[in-house]
């Protein structure tokens, strides 16, 4: 039994014919860290504002926790729907102090209980020394956490997340995706996060969707996601990628394309004409007497790594993109030397 | 049913009760109005005939000869003196910024007091005159007279202009330096540049500055009728005084009907001007030297200031402490300022209710019927007050008769009146607060009506209170709704001012002129701050 359940749900914008959301079925595990991830525009938030009650489905059914929160006939409003929601932006009350903000969800409990709730919660995000501040005085980073703080207060059968890390900046961020995820772990409460950087996305989650144009294109765990993407959309979206065409051997193992034989990680079941490659860059590594030999066209510094951008010896034209693949920074590599390089089939994957 | 209001509201619907009470005031606000339109529609064709022949081409002329003739002058007096204030090195320009809009503080009414006062039959200059022998021989009669066509329009351009100037002081304000450099680069000078550049620039503050000008000589009462001049709005205030309430309909009609066709043409035009531009590359105009100018220019400025504030502010502090002496300021005095206050206090406090649940309504639940329900509510702020005192004399004197000749009547006038005021300054704190606000909210379990409390009215509350002081001093000034709908023996200040000044008893009108003065100075801040 799944603890969240959305179930066939499209969502059509009245200024519009062409669905936001379209035929979205999805199921969470209770404790799940779930990321809806994907470009702006790709519907993912506003599939997280129909599961918080904010926008009404067209379409489909909603279930929290065994409950039915959203169907055609009945909604649910979101004061009665148990979710704890951060907002990008954070929306914490400008009026109020932290301690006010976090207490502000505990207004059916007890005068006593809901002090103890608010300083546990507080302490779970590792901010009691700030209850008597308001929200103007506090870090972007602190803030975010006194609204996870302020989500998590009333134990919310499920804590959405919109965009959190997108308003930090990039060290500050990296810092972020490790406390949320160990305070969501240490609440043990299922989570739901909307991101479009997929580094947030791998970083945080059990399982993640990628979401294209309102359509689910992939739910995977992310190293399965990043290892075998199942189309083109996912490979490109998620990470960068080589794609490449071609045929497929008799031995249902290997690809014909046209920088030459490529080895796919496991047998094919069945046998098919004409296919789609996805080759990790980090799949290609340089070795002297490698299987795939060009002349490097361009080289890109990237920090951690070089980007190296190989045009193969064999290949027929010039119409297609060079080769990708990365190279550690203490290689010198000039842009015209030959290089040869072998792949990792485990990095390889058909897509669709 | 449930997906068609569902679609009417994209998908949003407000609570019932939200609904219901936006709704209501919609209706309270438009219901005046309407029902005058449909009293005059059943007039019968022979009296609308009547006045078609007889009153109502004479009114045209009058009322739009006014109207385009202050516009014009009000507009040339404002923009030159916006020019000169923010782009050249007139001495003193910061200065000049708010002084010259000072006289926004002074009913046009109370202007009208007080020139009565300096140039009407005798007085002050009237009495000069007659002391001077040379002067008669030379021009035989007293040649200005303050009743008459030239006196309204010399009137209404003093205490207008501001407008005008507010909105082109904010304008330039915005002009982009780099515009005027590429010009220059292109080998224009300083004069082509004003014509080629600058004025375009401006044609859109021009515009909606003529705009708000028409439209409020059109619904101004109080100076055109107290200087004896007859437009619309003193035809039908006297057409109701003579009990021939339905010609008074009729009037009213034709003069919606103008009021409509002006906003009609600020909605064509607002729709063409956007072309201000805060780019992050704007750095401020450069300053233009007036040269052997300077001082004409000087003398131009103080001539407006001294017409349109320092002389009519003289004069009546003059006539205070004549009144003063004569023990004007009594108990009685007193009771007529309490009754302002009584008023003007009950229609703020009304007003900043009613403004909540519509501005709530129109930014978080944008919907056909939000947009309809506003624009009802702008109904009576848009319209002439003495059509709105008309049109309640009408519903209030016939179905809700323990309503009618008591003073709340009067603050509810007021509050359709001015409401859009309070919706105004509602609106601008309320766009500050994030929708994520409310949705965060309900997400921790409180319902609309309690994030409305929690949260939304501690985050706008100075918004509302800053709407709730501008609808408290334009209750204290109206004049027309006072006259039209207060109880017998209920007086104000603004009653006193009217009916003191055609009686001459200028000594006693001067005091609570002051006292209103002073009171409108308090949301000036505020008002400048908006341009």
């Amino acid at each position: 039994m799944s603890f969240i359940k959305l179930t066939n749900i499209t969502k059509y914008f009245s200024d519009s014919s062409i669905p936001a959301v379209q035929s979205i079925d999805l199921s969470i595990e209770k404790g799940e860290i779930l990321t809806l991830l994907g470009p702006s525009g790709c519907g993912k938030t506003t599939t997280l504002r129909m599961l918080a009650g904010f926008e009404h489905p067209s379409e489909g059914s909603i279930e929290i926790d065994g409950r039915e929160v959203f169907n055609e006939t009945n909604s649910l409003p979101p004061e009665k729907r148990g979710i704890g929601m951060v907002f990008q932006d954070y929306a914490l009350f400008p009026h109020m102090t932290i301690l006010k903000n976090v207490m502000f969800g505990l207004n059916k409990w007890t005068a006593r209980e809901r002090k103890a709730r608010a300083h546990e919660v507080l302490q779970l995000v590792g901010l009691e020394d700030y209850a008597t501040r308001y929200p103007a005085q506090l870090s972007g980073g602190q803030q975010q956490r006194v609204a996870l703080a302020r989500a998590l207060a009333p134990k919310p059968h499920v804590v959405l997340m919109d965009e959190p890390f997108s308003n930090l900046d990039a060290g500050l961020r990296e810092k972020m995706r490790y406390e949320v995820t160990a305070i969501l772990r240490k609440a043990n409460t299922t989570a739901i996060i909307v991101t479009h950087d997929q580094k947030d996305a791998f970083a945080v989650s059990d399982r993640v969707v990628v979401m294209k144009d309102g359509v689910i294109q992939q739910i995977a765990a992310p190293k399965e996601m990043y290892r075998c993407p199942k189309n083109c959309f996912v490979a490109q979206f998620v990470g960068k990628t080589n794609l490449l065409t071609g045929t497929m051997d008799d031995d249902l193992r290997h690809i014909h394309t046209h920088i030459g034989k490529v080895s796919l990680p496991q047998q094919w079941q069945e046998r098919l004409e004409t296919v789609k490659l996805s080759i990790r860059p980090e799949g290609c590594q340089l070795t002297d007497k490698g299987a795939y030999c060009g002349a490097v066209e361009r080289v890109t510094y990237g920090g951690e790594y070089q980007e190296l951008y190989i045009r193969l010896h064999n290949e027929p034209h010039l119409s297609e993109e060079p080769m990708l693949i990365y190279a550690s920074i203490d290689q010198d590599v000039e842009v015209g030397a030959i290089v040869s390089f072998d792949i990792k089939p485990e990095l390889v994957a058909l897509v669709e | 049913m449930r997906n068609f209001w569902l679609q009417l509201w994209r998908g949003n619907p407000p609570g019932p009760i939200l609904f219901l009470i936006g709704t209501m005031t919609a209706v309270l606000m438009s219901v005046p109005i309407i029902y005058v339109a449909w009293e005059a529609l059943n007039a019968g064709a022979d009296r609308w005939l009547r006045l078609l022949d007889d009153r109502i081409p004479g009114l045209l002329w009058n009322t739009g000869k006014l109207t385009f003739m202050v516009s014009l002058f009000a507009v040339t007096i404002g923009v030159s003196l916006a020019w000169f204030v923010n782009r050249t090195n007139l001495p003193f320009r910061k200065q000049w910024q708010w002084l010259l809009a000072l006289p926004l503080v002074i009913p046009p009414y109370v202007g009208a007091v007080a020139y009565i006062i300096v140039t009407g039959p005798r007085g002050w200059l009237y009495d000069l005159w007659q002391s001077q022998r040379w002067l008669q021989a030379v021009f035989s009669e007293y040649p200005l007279t303050i009743y008459s066509f030239w006196g309204v329009f010399f009137i209404l351009t003093l205490f207008t202009y501001p407008y005008v100037f507010l909105i082109a002081s904010a304008a330039l304000r915005k002009m982009n330096r780099n515009y005027e450099e590429v010009a220059r680069s292109q080998g224009l000078n300083t004069a082509q540049i004003f014509w080629k550049v600058n004025l375009p620039f401006l044609r859109p503050a021009i515009g909606a500055g003529a705009i708000l000008i028409a439209l409020y000589v059109l619904s101004d009462f109080g100076a055109i009728a107290m200087l004896r001049y007859n437009t619309f709005t003193a035809a039908i205030y006297y057409q109701m005084g003579s009990y021939d309430t339905t010609s008074a309909t009729v009037l009213s009609v034709v003069l919606i009907v103008l009021t409509l066709s002006v906003l009609w043409i600020e909605a064509r035009t607002r729709r063409k001007q956007q072309y201000y531009q805060t780019t992050n590359t704007y750095r401020e105009p450069e300053v233009l030297p007036l040269g052997k100018w300077k001082w004409p220019v000087f003398f131009f400025v103080g001539i407006v200031f001294f017409f349109a504030v320092l002389l009519p502010v003289v004069v009546l502090i003059y006539w205070s402490v004549i009144g003063w002496k004569a023990g004007t300021i009594d108990l009685n005095f007193w009771q007529y300022a309490w009754n302002s206050i009584k008023v003007a206090g009950l229609a703020s406090v009304l007003s900043m209710a009613l403004a909540l649940p519509i501005i709530y309504m129109k930014s978080r639940y944008p919907s056909v019927l939000t947009q309809a329900i506003e624009k009802l509510s702008y109904a009576g702020y848009a319209l002439p007050g003495v059509i709105v005192a008309i049109g309640m004399i009408y519903v209030y004197s016939q179905y809700f008769t323990f309503l009618y000749n008591t003073y709340y009547l009067i603050a509810l006038a007021f509050v359709i009146r001015f409401l859009p005021q309070a919706m105004n300054a509602g609106e601008a704190s309320l766009s500050l607060v994030s929708p994520r606000m409310d949705e965060a909210a309900r997400s921790l379990g409180h319902p609309p009506w309690r994030v409305m409390i929690n949260i939304i009215i501690p985050s706008i509350l100075p918004g509302i209170l800053a709407g709730g002081a501008l609808v408290f001093v334009s209750s204290l000034k109206e004049l027309p709704a006072t006259l039209l709908l207060r109880p017998p023996g209920f007086d104000t200040m603004a009653v006193r001012i009217w009916v003191d000044t055609r009686e001459a008893i200028y000594h006693s009108a001067a005091p609570a002129a002051l006292l209103i003065i002073l009171i409108s100075i308090i949301p000036l801040k505020y008002m400048l701050k908006k341009y």
